[in-house]
């Protein structure tokens, strides 16, 4: 086990600039996701971190050892692919067992280590089946028994589950958390799926455009996004977002509708806002915000509300069964304390709790 | 009982494509027939207008002048050694050159991959004179290495070819897991992209060895010698200018055909593809 250390990384093909001077710590034994959408740079970075892509500038360490310089089998890193990558001329056994067979370890030791690890993912039967006669999550876990027969310091997993259908895709989800429990090897795992990092990660890394735009705890993300670009990446249904100024203390959107602000944001007096609030810190309230009803979505738990207040649409859910018909009106109040608000230019938060 | 409603199959109806199958396949298979057949005539048989569909008594008499009585197991023997040679030769190099193409990026490859194929649009006739200069230069004619590696030259570039597309379709991913596991480049090659290309590396041994097998222009320039001959220049040699012996030709024929006909359907297996099913998703 070893911590990460990513020291202002950047990345370039050409002249083209894809990672803009990225520095993560990740500590020993911990779970860091990096999330972010497609083409943020997620999984060039964690190519980096496994020697599959040259680094053109900054530093990675592991442990303290910097590995900017060496080869893949150096890093002592193993690595699962979203495609699984296994060899399919190759049994189960043989694919786990290729890293000890390249590293020329006794057949015996191989042999054992493989049936423990196996065993600890219920492939013991399947060892001398092929790739092609594993259903797709056997496929997922004989990639990861390969990474884990080798016993590295870092696991890096890339977008593991994006192939699984969502059931299964829960099951693997729980899988690789206990299995990270049970080895806390540090884990490196990328994704571009918001849930997989809130549920599975000791520490999020979100990142957008080449940059890590906050790095944090699920619930500190969730709670405390940085940014506008945090607050709608995190979270589903996301963050509403409605676009006003600070007037007279509080909120007051686009079309004139006043929303009251847990303190009086006089500081703030004519600053173009960007009001965020989670979808259920929307109340029901006789005497809230008039809203139009666009569409209902009754999931059974939960009701999915999406309303057209202050100019914009926002989705609000609720734990009460809502029966109103689209176009008719609905009484809702936002929770004060709930309220985050973000600079109309930059997009980042105003932290107003403590500048009031 | 009613009959149950059924789609109509869109296309020619099926006796049609029967049909043109059966007749398309003795079109193909009359050559071979007819020289099967010729083999076991007897010389007054053979020259029978109209021909005779089955000799009344088959004769093992050609085989027997073919086999004893000619130089052809001596050019068997030629053929096959320069066949053999050649066609590894071109693959070990066909693999190299291909791996470097299908994975690895640098200046000039695209020019220098094109640059491959000029070799192949050059006519037999305009590089036969230059390749004889050098080859006696190097003092290789009537040498077994001369044509081995004439026929190199000319089976290699469409080897290359073949291998680079056949490695390319192989996914990368795998290599990398590979390398990660700790292989090196030759390693990724010979364990995982190799065994994975047993298909592409069929064709390229059936192409190269039968393309050499039957060549027959450039053996009758650059092997003078019997020590040398290969089987077509042998075929060549039962006609003399006075008359032909058809009998012993279909015999030889027949002899020559065999390894070709081996060598396909041993490698028929491997012609369908599918190795790398179960590597990756999709």
């Amino acid at each position: 086990m070893a911590s990460v250390t990513i020291n202002n990384v950047r990345k370039s093909y050409g002249e083209l600039e894809v990672l803009h001077g990225v520095s993560i710590d990740i500590a020993d034994g911990e779970f860091v996701v990096l999330v972010g959408p497609s083409g943020c740079g997620k999984s060039t970075l964690l190519r980096m971190l496994a020697g599959l892509e040259d680094i053109s500038g900054g530093e990675i360490a592991i442990g303290d050892r910097v590995v900017n310089g060496l080869q893949p089998k150096e890093r002592d890193i193993a690595m699962v692919f979203q495609s699984y990558a296994l060899y399919p001329h190759m049994t189960v056994e043989k694919n786990m067992g290729f890293s000890l067979k390249l590293a020329r370890a006794p057949k015996e030791e191989t042999r054992d280590r493989v049936a423990k690890v196996a065993a600890m993912l219920n492939l013991s039967d399947y060892l001398d089946r092929y790739p092609r006669q594993l259903s797709g999550g056997q496929r997922q876990r004989v990639a990861m028994g390969r990474a884990m027969v080798r016993n590295p310091e870092v696991f890096l997993f890339d977008e593991p589950l994006s192939n699984l259908d969502a059931k299964l895709r829960v099951q693997m989800r729980s899988e690789i958390k206990q299995n990270h429990h049970r080895l806390k090897t540090t884990t490196v795992y990328v994704t571009h799926d918001q849930i997989e990092a809130m549920t599975m990660a000791d520490k999020i890394v979100v990142m957008h455009g080449g940059i890590v735009e906050q790095v944090g705890s699920p619930l500190d993300l969730y709670d405390n996004p940085a940014n506008l670009f945090v607050a709608g990446f995190i979270g589903s249904p996301a963050m509403n977002v409605i676009g006003g100024k600070i007037r007279g203390g509080g909120f007051v959107g686009e079309d004139g509708t006043r929303i009251a602000l847990p303190f009086a944001a006089t500081d703030f007096e004519e600053r173009n806002v960007t009001l965020g609030i989670r979808p259920e810190h929307l109340l029901l309230d006789a005497k809230g915000h008039a809203a139009e009803i666009i569409t209902v979505e009754p999931t059974g738990a939960e009701t999915q509300v999406l309303l057209r207040l202050a100019g914009h649409e926002i989705v609000g859910v609720f734990r009460d069964r809502i029966l109103h018909k689209p176009g008719e009106t609905l009484h809702v109040s936002l929770i004060p304390e709930r309220i985050q608000l973000f600079d109309g230019k930059s997009g980042q938060r105003i932290d107003f709790r403590e500048a009031a | 009982m009613n009959k149950l409603p059924t789609l109509k199959r869109p296309g020619l109806p099926g006796w049609l494509i029967l049909s043109g199958s059966v007749l398309l396949v003795l079109v193909c298979l009359f050559p071979f027939w007819w020289m099967v057949l010729s083999s076991v005539k007897t010389l007054r048989e053979l020259y029978t207008v109209p021909p005779i569909w089955w000799p009344a008594a088959p004769t093992w008499e050609n085989y027997r002048t073919v086999l004893f009585d000619s130089n052809i197991p001596r050019y068997f023997l030629n053929s096959i050694i320069i066949s053999v040679g050649s066609t590894g030769l071109a693959l070990v190099l066909a693999i190299f050159a291909s791996y470097g193409f299908a994975r690895f990026n640098f200046k000039g490859k695209p020019l220098l991959q094109s640059f491959v194929l000029v070799g192949q649009l050059l006519p037999t006739a305009a590089i036969i004179v230059p390749l004889f200069v050098t080859l006696r230069v190097l003092n290789l004619v009537n040498t077994y290495w001369g044509l081995i590696l004439v026929y190199m030259i000319i089976t290699l570039p469409l080897s290359v070819w073949m291998l680079t597309s056949y490695f390319k379709n192989i996914p990368v991913e795998l290599e990398e897991a590979a390398i990660i596991d700790g292989a090196s480049r030759l390693e990724c090659l010979f364990r995982i992209t190799l065994p994975l290309s047993l298909p592409g590396l069929a064709s390229v041994m059936v192409y190269a060895f039968v393309t050499t097998w039957n060549e027959f222009i450039f053996a009758l320039c650059f092997a003078t010698d019997s020590s040398v001959k290969t089987l077509p220049i042998g075929l060549a040699e039962f006609s003399t200018e006075f008359n032909t012996d058809w009998g012993a030709v279909m015999a030889a024929s027949v002899v020559m055909t065999l390894p070709i006909a081996i060598l396909f359907l041993s490698m028929q297996r491997l012609f369908v593809g599918g190795l790398t099913a179960g590597a990756t998703k999709g």
